[in-house]
């Protein structure tokens, strides 16, 4: 695979950010926090976010490993450090996003360091953070 | 409720060890996670990487609220993510019993607005959990961030 610095990462999007799914995840996670399962209670807190549950951090890295995975293999991604400057709700459209920063090579493998993130349409990110992933050879 | 925990307190924290011990990620699991990200299965049985999370956490013999609790947080609604690590060293598969230590690296009281919001006291808490293989080799490294608000 050729990659540069400069390329841009074909985007994924999740259409919409679906409640049941951050109810199956709670599940998986063992994750007692009632903001990612009771719309009620994300709906008393002084934030303003209405009744919608607020997705998973994780939940909300994994678009952004699907998008790495799509674009150069599902087993190439070798570091994703992320941060989270908003949430992400239910019913949210969300598009993954990444641009390549660098292309090295380290332990016999050609890597691509690029720049990620996951946002709404027009807004600034709600997640961002870099990535590191390994190039296939053809 | 007890008392909200000093500077000390969670200064006190730096070191701490949780149990360790292993971790299996069962085809249901890595199924279940993978449809929740919106993906299709892997294949060659390798599990999403977004298993980094929780496989790790409860491998180390701890759980996400044992972390709140560990950080003595005022409730579920004051934790708040400022990061997450995750570096990958060799593909991470179903059915493989992966050994995992996790231990407390960070632990500080600091000052200012979290997320936007108003200034004010809060705890930052660096986690970090490292995954090894049967044979010993290491397989990944996570690194959890947490900040812990505390108004009282």
């Amino acid at each position: 695979m050729n990659a540069r610095p400069g390329d841009a990462i074909p985007e994924w999007v999740m259409e919409s950010v679906r409640p049941e799914r951050m109810r199956t995840m709670a599940a998986i996670l063992r994750d007692p926090n009632p903001v990612h399962w009771d719309r009620k209670a994300v709906a008393a807190l002084p934030f303003g976010l209405g009744e919608r549950t607020i997705n998973q951090g994780p939940l909300g890295l994994s678009y952004i490993l699907n998008m790495l995975m799509d674009w150069a293999g599902p087993a190439s991604v070798r570091r994703i450090t992320m941060r989270f400057p908003k949430v992400v709700l239910d019913g949210d459209r969300v598009t993954a996003g990444g641009r390549v920063t660098a292309v090295r090579e380290e332990g016999g493998e050609r890597l691509a360091d690029c720049e990620v993130w996951l946002a709404r349409a027009g807004e600034t990110p709600a997640l961002e953070g870099t990535a590191t992933v390994a190039l296939p050879d053809a | 409720m007890s008392a909200p925990p000093s500077a000390a307190d969670i200064e006190a924290l730096v070191g701490h060890e949780f149990p360790g011990g292993t971790y299996t990620i069962a085809h249901w699991e890595n199924f279940l996670l993978t449809e929740c990200t919106g993906s299709e299965p892997l294949p060659d049985g390798l599990a999403h990487p977004a298993v980094l999370f929780h496989m790790p956490i409860l491998g180390a013999g701890t759980s996400i609220g044992g972390m709140f609790a560990l950080g003595r947080a005022e409730s579920d609604f004051s934790i708040g993510i400022e990061s997450y690590d995750w570096e990958i060293l060799r593909p991470l598969r179903e059915e493989v019993a992966y050994d995992v230590r996790g231990r407390v690296t960070e632990a500080d009281r600091r000052e200012g607005a979290l997320r936007g919001g108003p200034r004010g006291t809060y705890d930052r808490i660096r986690f970090r959990f490292e995954l090894r293989e049967p044979d010993g080799a290491p397989a990944a490294v996570s690194t959890i961030t947490w900040t812990y608000l505390r108004t009282a």
